[in-house]
């Protein structure tokens, strides 16, 4: 790996992805699941950047540029959701939002 | 190595490490300011692969409007202190580690072993130069192939606008006064005590004693505190 392939950055998408999977598997807080479901966007962003990068492509590019409007909407009404639930049940712990359940 | 691979195993390795930062971090506040970090040197990271608006978007969508956003919504929201992570469920973080390793280890060896040989498109280093620029590509290829995608992706937002508003706009105070009802406040409760149970018919509300409506609801002119409601506070007997 001497020079700069798209192997680098595959590896990293994979590693960006897995540390918000994990984040998102383990925390409990709903913001911070929220900034790991963040980091996982990009981390599929820098995918496919580093793919167009290697095959001469704008496709890749394109897509990554729709992600990151979808991201946009997603965070809007997630962080809407966020705030409708801490004055509803006064908690950001997701642990403890089981409404639908019982 | 070239000086390229150094700088992209720097960058890399910056922003990995924020991203652990990101999910060990106790304080919300802390997790943002990793976000921040991991964002800017991925935006380094497409300047390098040719993706300059990409970068330019990154730093301007990602970390001027969503993390603003995310510390507005941190302040805003009441924060407790949970018992996150470095204490309790210890089966879960055990399992969410495990797989993750598990999944690093898969996607990497897929990698690893991808047949390298791919076809090259028609956006060369050269073309793109020849059309002006990587903003200028993209605006070609984005608005030759991708219009209705772009109007779908309005119409996302919109929609994703009108329902922020709905989900954060505050309960309106007529749904409030609605929910709430009459209720009686009692030390001793008569019922399953020596007192006779008591007649559970209200007595009627004459018209002479209903003001008319001044604010929302109306209003009943009573002469004491539990003329209307069901049972009278202790003591007191209502004759039938």
């Amino acid at each position: 790996m001497t020079h700069l392939t798209a192997d680098h950055f595959l590896l990293l998408s994979a590693a960006l992805f897995i540390v918000g999977m994990v984040g998102v598997l383990t925390r409990r807080n709903v913001l911070v699941i929220f900034m790991c479901v963040e980091l996982m966007l990009n981390a599929v962003n820098v995918s496919f950047i580093g793919f167009a990068w290697e095959q001469n492509s704008m496709v890749g590019q394109t897509f990554a540029l729709f992600v990151v409007a979808v991201a946009a909407a997603e965070a809007v009404v997630g962080l809407g959701i966020i705030m409708a639930l801490s004055r509803r049940v006064d908690t950001v712990d997701i642990d403890q939002v089981r409404e639908l359940r019982e | 190595m070239s000086a390229e691979v150094v700088v992209f195993d720097i960058l890399s390795v910056i922003a990995v490490l924020a991203a652990i930062g990101v999910v060990l971090a106790r304080n919300p506040v802390h997790s943002a300011a990793s976000l921040v970090v991991t964002f800017v040197n991925l935006a380094a990271i497409y300047v390098m692969l040719r993706a300059d608006f990409l970068a330019v978007v990154q730093v301007i969508v990602y970390t001027g409007a969503i993390l603003v956003l995310v510390l507005f919504v941190i302040m805003l929201v009441h924060q407790e202190d949970l018992p996150e992570f470095h204490g309790g469920r210890p089966v879960q973080r055990a399992a969410g580690f495990i797989l993750g390793l598990i999944l690093l280890g898969e996607v990497a060896a897929a990698v690893l072993t991808r047949s390298a040989s791919v076809p090259s498109g028609p956006w060369t280093p050269a073309a793109v130069q020849s059309a002006g620029g990587n903003v200028q590509a993209l605006g070609q290829v984005l608005y030759s192939g991708y219009v209705l995608p772009i109007q779908a992706t309005a119409l996302v937002l919109l929609v994703a606008t009108v329902g922020a508003l709905v989900l954060a706009r505050p309960d309106l105070p007529r749904l409030r006064s609605a929910r709430r009802e009459t209720s009686t406040i009692s030390l001793g409760h008569p019922r399953g005590t020596d007192v006779e149970p008591q007649p559970t018919a209200l007595p009627a509300v004459s018209a002479s004693q209903v003001k008319p409506e001044t604010g929302e609801r109306e209003l009943v002119m009573a002469k004491s505190g539990d003329e209307f409601v069901d049972h009278p506070v202790w003591g007191e007997r209502r004759e039938p």
